[in-house]
């Protein structure tokens, strides 16, 4: 029988089985140290920092810069008020609540869109006016297809695109990871699906140019990147092309909203995962004839929405990434 | 999932915008065209979009240049089609339900994209189909 210390798969395709596992364990200190020299962040493995002489660090390696965490919040959907969910307010104060009760505090805050449901100015400053609340440095933000309703996302542009590029795609370091956020909601194309376009893949591909294959990514889109469900919409067009640019580097983990529950996959060194949203469940791919907000038992909603905590630990090659709902509940 | 500015309705004053519109929308034929950007936008999200399980471009072409929805096209027979289920949910609301003036979106409406589609395109249509 499986106990939680049992390795049941191995999702991360990267080689390592229970046994290989344990036997890095056995040398201990395996993993990825990232320093900062010259201002400039480098990773290196433990075996070029180890004396094996001594045991300990070689001279002149400086202590790794300090593990962080963020939050991804997604799907806030500020504006709708149907049967699936009449208060998507209440439901982002619960997870703004439930942020601001972590053990640590996050050093910012991802938001990957559908902020509001109609685009409409009060909308925004209904959700602007709650994430006041959220104890972090920082929000930053991509836009859902829902919040470029009209006039082509200028009132989301006006809001969150004063640094960003072209239709509001933007890159930021924090800590020696590389965040890049993409739009891929304004060229919906045939199907729904998502579509970046050859303007922000050029723009990619420069800005991941002077990268090092160490560095660690992480890029977060509304609409998946991966082929959740194409059949709905699921995916983007030309999302290869993107992935194909991040193929050389070693870690890689991609955040979309849009399918409003939670799934992950790994692809070689990418990892993908979709978060739940805070405001309405869409039933699961294939299990409806067509996507859209979906109504469950009150007692339950709050077991279906929720949040993203991911970790950044400097000796691991993957981000841990972790799901919580906005209440424990699960009874139906 | 979402839409944007579509369409429609022909015969039209039935729909009266509560607001000025933010922009002028082109090749409304159902819908009026001074109807405001919010009133468009929850008509293709509330109707549309969660009352077939649709996105934009069920009804909408693509503009093969800049790979955006082309609004304004008639393209799509979809597009069309559209257009006549809401002259015909307003024909039914006036006819069966004696509502003067039936508006689409409007709460008031008996029966509404909703009532025939529960959230698919095609009524009926069942999971797996």
């Amino acid at each position: 029988m499986a106990t939680e210390n049992t390795i049941i798969t191995n999702d991360n395709d990267d080689g390592i089985d229970r046994a290989g596992f344990i036997k890095c364990m056995a040398w201990a200190g395996t993993g990825i140290l990232w320093m900062m020299n010259g201002g400039v962040l480098k990773s290196y493995g433990m075996s070029q920092l180890i004396d094996k002489t001594t045991g300990q660090l070689k001279q002149h390696v400086m202590v790794p810069p300090a593990d962080f965490s963020f939050v991804q919040i997604s799907d806030s959907h500020i504006g709708f008020n149907k049967a699936a969910n009449t208060d998507v307010l209440g439901t982002l104060r619960a997870a703004i609540s439930k942020i601001n009760t972590m053990p640590s505090k996050p050093s910012f805050v991802l938001h990957t869109g559908d902020l509001t449901h109609l685009a409409q100015a009060e909308e925004f400053d209904l959700l602007e006016q709650s994430l006041k609340s959220v104890q972090t440095e920082k929000i930053f933000y991509v836009p859902g297809e829902h919040d470029v309703l009209n006039n082509n996302s200028k009132e989301f542009l006006g809001r969150y695109g004063k640094e960003t590029k072209g239709d509001g795609w933007y890159s930021f370091d924090f800590k020696g990871v590389h965040f890049i956020g993409l739009v891929n909601v304004l060229n919906t194309s045939e199907g729904g699906l998502g579509f970046l376009g050859n303007e922000q893949l050029s723009w990619l591909q420069k800005d991941l140019e002077p990268l090092s294959a160490s560095t660690p990514v992480v890029v977060f889109a509304h609409i998946p990147l991966w082929a959740v469900y194409p059949q709905w919409g699921w995916a983007t067009r030309d999302s290869e092309q993107a992935l194909s640019l991040l193929k050389r580097f070693g870690s890689v983990t991609v955040l979309n909203g849009h399918i409003h529950q939670t799934m992950q996959k790994t692809e070689g060194n990418i990892t993908f995962h979709t978060a739940a949203s805070t405001a309405f469940p869409q039933p699961a791919p294939g299990a409806a004839p067509a996507p859209g907000p979906m109504k469950v038992p009150a007692e339950r909603l709050r077991a279906v929405l929720g949040l993203t905590n991911i970790e950044y630990r400097e000796h691991q090659h993957t981000l841990a990434v972790t799901d919580a709902p906005l209440s424990e509940s699960n009874t139906q | 999932m979402a839409c944007m500015a579509i369409i429609m309705t022909g015969s039209m004053a039935a729909i009266e915008p509560k607001s000025i519109a933010s922009r002028e929308f082109k090749n409304l034929s159902v819908l009026p065209k001074n109807i405001s950007a919010g009133e468009l936008s929850k008509i293709m999200i509330d109707e549309f979009e969660d009352g077939l399980g649709v996105s934009c471009s069920f009804c909408h072409a693509e503009n093969k240049e800049t790979h955006r929805p082309d609004y304004a096209s008639d393209q799509k027979p979809e597009k069309e089609i559209a257009r006549a289920m809401m002259r015909m949910t307003i024909g039914v609301n006036k006819k069966y339900f004696n509502l003067r003036r039936p508006l689409i979106g409007e709460p008031s409406l008996a029966v509404t994209c909703e009532t025939c589609h529960h959230g698919v395109p095609n009524p009926g249509q069942q999971v797996g189909q």
